[in-house]
């Protein structure tokens, strides 16, 4: 197994996140907006559910959008990489393709992380945290929601061939993601149809995950702790198989080989 | 029994070798003894034999098959659309052929495509480089996904930029270089990890005449410094004159290979260019006597194999009346190329 391959779009991904500020402040405004406004509003009318108070209740949902947006939007540069070159540079390293694919995957994992500890500390600050939260488990939560979250990530960039659609990816995968899931409300109060929605888009499990590290117990996260672990894992290890497979077809390499040969369209 | 399996094995070498028989661009013996006085090996760096590739109806590459011997400057020409990207794309593993093989530095481009990829060293015609990270941020990318260590890629990174005249612009974002540069760091980035095989496909396409020339100066330089086959596309045939072998592709197949020198001497000892407006009976006048010809619109080329044009000038005196300019010329591979590219066999 070659490292340094791998180091090196890990080191990319990081230089990448540091030079781009907007993205990072965006990324911790975005769940900031929602925890003190949405939050804030709802508290006011809902009142407490489960011991707990909504804007409460909501931190493990705005903890898991931050690794959602963070490794989504990280993955989604395979695209970009795919149109600017950069994976030129990459196809033609002496690695085989799964290696790439595994490599980035993991550089939209450690994105999120990185942004999820940022906000962690931020709401710290803020005061909005800690009182019930058990660290050892939030330590585990946060990477493996964000490999799951990357997993989708990647999915969805192996399947999409230019950044044309982004804002379409914004509007039909990450946002039904993000609301199809246990962030907002509980999952099991859902009506039936949206329930099953929830119960079968993966993300729902990270946020679970998160509620059973932040919530105390008393506030009912939807799902045991080993069902959550479970689905993350098998999720994430299938996502990066489709992903590695769609790669290694000449289907998805081609296109862009014709791109890069000149001959657009 | 032993006997039985030499033989089946014997009859086996045999029939490849019958197989083989179309390796139309092996180097034929005189040029191979060219190439022993220069030094270029002969153990083929390159190999295909049956290469095709077909998009759904379109036969982009049709049965190519081609020895490129190691330390060989060899180079791939034809127009626009015949088959010269997709072919060096199959020769570096990056997509499989419908059909036929290739080896590169003795590694199968399918079965074996990670050690192929490791002897080869690539520079697209569209750069491979993140405009967002620096000069020394790419090649540190570049370097470390070839699996170099750090210090050597500053090492080797450091020598480049020198030999390239890129040293005074490592810490700038790639977006601030200007096309030439950035193709110059872009060779630099494919040759970075001392590749034994370099792919340069159309590498001064899109730039001005100086930057031509200072891309092909560094081009010279770096195969003066290394033993590095070369394998080049290019449609700028001036260029091409450099190459120890050429080999013309048109619609996907090879159709001549030589060394520019002999290819220049095979099309004839001089060329025509005749100008008339009234160009169809001009020609019809001339061919019968100076041969077939190579039209572009009023204008029409043939070739002349004798050194001595004092028939041509009887020629000229004769239809003068008719024709707006005669001009006779000495050739050069440009003409090869539009007289390949024009359909026409070399040979007379």
């Amino acid at each position: 197994m070659k490292f340094r391959p791998f180091y090196a779009v890990l080191e990319r991904e990081v230089l990448r996140m540091i030079r781009q500020r907007t993205r990072l402040v965006a990324a911790m405004v975005r769940p900031l907006i929602w925890l003190l406004v949405i939050g804030g509003g709802f508290s006011a009318t809902v009142g407490r559910t489960h011991g707990v108070n909504y804007q409460d209740f909501l931190v493990p949902g705005v903890i898991g959008m931050t690794t959602l947006f963070g490794a989504m939007l990280a993955a989604l540069t395979t695209v970009y990489d795919k149109e600017s070159g950069v994976m030129r540079m990459m196809i033609v390293a002496p690695l085989p393709h799964g290696w790439i694919v595994t490599a980035k995957m993991v550089s939209a994992a450690l994105a999120a992380i990185v942004q999820a500890i940022m906000l962690i500390i931020l709401l710290l600050l803020l005061g909005y945290f800690g009182k019930d939260t058990n660290w050892l488990l939030l330590a585990a939560a946060v990477p493996v929601a964000s490999f799951a979250c990357a997993g989708i990530g990647m999915l969805t960039a192996s399947f999409s061939r230019t950044l044309d659609n982004f804002a379409a990816t914004m509007n039909f995968v990450i946002f039904p993601v993000f609301f199809f899931s246990g962030s907002l409300y509980p999952t099991q109060t859902l009506p039936r149809a949206l329930k099953m929605v929830a119960m079968a888009n993966p993300y729902t499990y990270g946020v679970d995950f998160l509620k059973h590290a932040i919530l105390p117990a008393s506030a009912n996260p939807d799902f045991s702790l080993a069902l959550d672990i479970a689905v993350l894992a098998v999720f994430s290890i299938v996502a990066l198989a489709i992903a590695s497979w769609r790669f290694s077809q000449e289907a998805a390499v081609e296109p862009m080989i014709r791109v890069l040969a000149g001959k657009r369209g | 029994m032993t006997q039985t399996r030499g033989c089946w094995r014997a009859s086996g070498e045999f029939r490849s070798a019958q197989e083989n028989r179309h390796l139309v661009a092996r180097p034929p013996e005189n040029v191979q003894r060219l190439f022993v006085q220069r030094g270029i090996g002969l153990n083929p760096a390159i190999r295909a034999s049956g290469l095709s590739k077909r998009y759904g109806e379109v036969l982009a590459v049709d049965d190519l098959s081609l020895e490129i011997a190691s330390g060989e400057f060899f180079g791939l020409l034809g127009p626009n659309g015949s088959g010269k990207t997709t072919t060096i794309h199959m020769l570096a593993t990056l997509i499989r052929p419908t059909t036929g093989s290739a080896e590169v530095a003795g590694f199968d481009t399918g079965r074996n495509a990670v050690r192929a990829r490791e002897a080869i060293g690539i520079v697209f015609q569209e750069s491979a480089l993140d405009r967002t990270l620096t000069v020394a941020e790419n090649l540190r990318f570049a370097g470390l996904l070839q699996n170099m260590p750090a210090k050597m890629i500053t090492e080797r990174s450091g020598e480049l930029l020198d030999l390239f005249g890129l040293q005074e612009h490592r810490t700038k974002p790639v977006a601030t270089l200007s096309g030439g540069m950035r193709r110059a760091l872009d060779i630099v980035r494919g040759v970075l990890h001392q590749p034994k095989v370099l792919f340069l496909d159309e590498p001064t396409i899109g730039l001005d005449l100086p930057n031509r020339r200072r891309i092909w100066r560094f081009i010279e330089k770096l195969r003066a410094h290394t033993a590095m086959t070369v394998l080049l596309t290019t449609h700028y045939l001036e260029e091409a004159d450099s190459c120890d072998r050429v080999s013309f592709i048109r619609k996907g197949r090879l159709v001549e290979s030589g060394t520019p020198g002999a290819m220049v001497e095979e099309l004839g000892k001089h060329i025509l260019e005749v100008e008339s407006s009234t160009i169809e009976s001009v020609v019809a006048r001339l061919e019968p006597k100076v041969g077939p010809c190579l039209r572009d619109g009023d204008i029409a080329m043939f070739r002349w194999a004798k050194e001595d044009v004092s028939e041509l000038a009887l020629l000229q005196a004769e239809l003068a009346a008719d024709v707006g300019s005669w001009k006779v010329r000495r050739p050069n591979l440009n003409d090869v190329f539009l007289w390949v590219a024009g359909g026409k066999a070399l040979k007379s």
